[in-house]
């Protein structure tokens, strides 16, 4: 379920933080790891929850690991997952044709 | 970590008119949720009824006539805070809003954020949606 990962993937401190330092560009994993205070292995299991919820893009260079932010899920996190953002922006609609019916 | 939710409208009516809807109880419950004691004076306290969440303990904050007003919201449960600031724009209104206090690392707020989405079905189709068509 996607929906599932999603949600997974950002109620993490740390993979939340993950995803701020990529903000910058692309990092390795060691590179990631050692600005937590956590083991590597530990780190590179939060960049797998985050690469199955296409949060970010793992690529193979040589014997490391380079992680990509992947945007566009991130910008649909925002937009569309945040169920309050979603519940204002309808009862502003809501608001808005209210006054416009009872215009007089 | 907390998170700020920010959302803004226009509307094609004086801010005068928009602080009505925001301020008096009657107009309140015909878009958002029924209060029978919200006033725009710093200090009061009121309550909006949820419906299934419950009625919801609030105190006003800050208050600038047909500008700006804001209150606690959920006290004692979410602890969130809500500001509306009305902005002439035209001949209308510009209505922001935030809904401040969101922490995802707490869990009552997990659980009022996955209760919502359940609210929501057509949300997650989109969100799947766009995940696919994202690169891998």
């Amino acid at each position: 379920m996607p929906e599932d990962l999603l949600f997974t993937a950002m109620a993490n401190p740390v993979r939340r933080r993950l995803l701020e330092l990529l903000r910058d560009g692309a990092q390795t994993a060691g590179a990631l790891a050692a600005q937590f205070e956590l083991s590597r292995p530990a780190v590179s299991e939060h960049l797998q929850i985050l690469r199955r919820a296409s949060l970010v893009r793992e690529e193979v260079r040589g014997r490391e690991r380079h992680y990509h932010l992947t945007a566009e899920p991130l910008a649909a996190v925002s937009d569309w997952l945040h169920p309050f953002e979603r519940f204002w922006r309808d009862r502003m609609r809501t608001l808005a044709k209210i006054m416009d019916e009872e215009d007089d | 970590m907390t998170d700020t939710i920010h959302v803004d409208q226009f509307l094609a009516h004086p801010p005068a008119k928009v602080w009505r809807m925001l301020t008096e109880p009657d107009r309140l419950a015909r878009w958002w949720a029924a209060s029978g004691d919200i006033r725009p004076e710093v200090g009061h306290r009121f309550t909006i009824d949820m419906g299934a969440w419950g009625m919801q303990r609030c105190t006003v904050t800050e208050v600038e006539e047909e500008r700006l007003l804001s209150y606690t919201f959920a006290e004692g449960e979410m602890d969130w805070t809500i500001t509306w600031r009305l902005a002439a724009e035209g001949a209308g209104t510009r209505l922001f809003l935030e809904h401040g206090g969101f922490d995802l690392d707490d869990p009552r707020h997990q659980n009022a954020f996955t209760n919502m989405s359940r609210g929501w079905p057509g949300i997650m189709p989109r969100l799947a949606r766009a995940l696919d068509e994202v690169p891998a």
